[in-house]
């Protein structure tokens, strides 16, 4: 399911992984967070979940807690498919994304 | 629907809401700026200031631990310096410059 969302994606030279945000427009740590993937050029994809329809929302956060056992808190970024990062801490962000 | 809110309408009911609590508005502009905006938005699209930083459950019931000042600012304010979306800051922690940072949310702990 998660794969039929309409995600946004940013070109970038840094391909080193594989980067799916899940943001909020409203949200500065949403902002901040897709501002350091800009600035540390990354290729990403992200979608913010306050512009779906509520239905769709529901349900991709009720896979999201299944599949990585945590609590959906945005952003919530998926990286590589197997690590997500939830709120933004740049330490975390920097470590997990290697920067 | 309610009347519609303008940034300077929500400018305003936030820094109430901060002088009503001892709370120092966030001096990042550009940050708080964002959250103005997007509580802006969040009244316009709900009819409620919905906290910027979290998502709707689709009414104002389902919503209302969340409306601004949400439910868990105190207690965040006070532990973490800074409220869930970081808008409203203790007054010493703006003092300090200390960095905002995500924190965890009690929403999600019941």
């Amino acid at each position: 399911m998660l794969d039929t969302l309409e995600y946004t994606k940013v070109e970038g030279e840094n391909k080193k992984h594989t980067v799916t945000v899940y943001a909020l427009s409203t949200c500065g740590f949403c902002k901040r967070a897709l501002a350091f993937l800009d600035t540390h050029k990354f290729e990403y994809s992200y979608i913010y979940m306050d512009k779906i329809p509520l239905e769709t929302k529901t349900e991709a956060k009720k896979i999201l807690k299944e599949k990585f056992k945590q609590d959906v808190a945005f952003p919530f970024a998926v990286v590589d498919d197997r690590e997500p990062l939830v709120g933004f801490i740049e330490a975390d962000w920097k470590r997990t994304l290697e920067v | 629907m309610a009347t519609q809110k303008t940034i300077e309408d929500t400018r305003r009911f936030a820094g109430m809401v901060a002088s009503k609590q001892g709370w120092t508005l966030n001096p990042d502009a550009e940050f708080t700026g964002t959250l103005i905006e997007g509580l802006t938005t969040n009244w316009n699209r709900y009819g409620y200031y919905l906290c910027p930083c979290r998502d709707t459950e689709g009414s104002r019931e389902a919503d209302a631990s969340v409306i601004c000042p949400c439910r868990y600012a105190r207690e965040d304010v006070a532990e973490y310096g800074h409220c869930f979306c970081a808008l409203y800051l203790r007054p010493d922690f703006a003092a300090s410059g200390s960095e905002i940072r995500g924190i965890p949310d009690r929403r999600n702990s019941g």
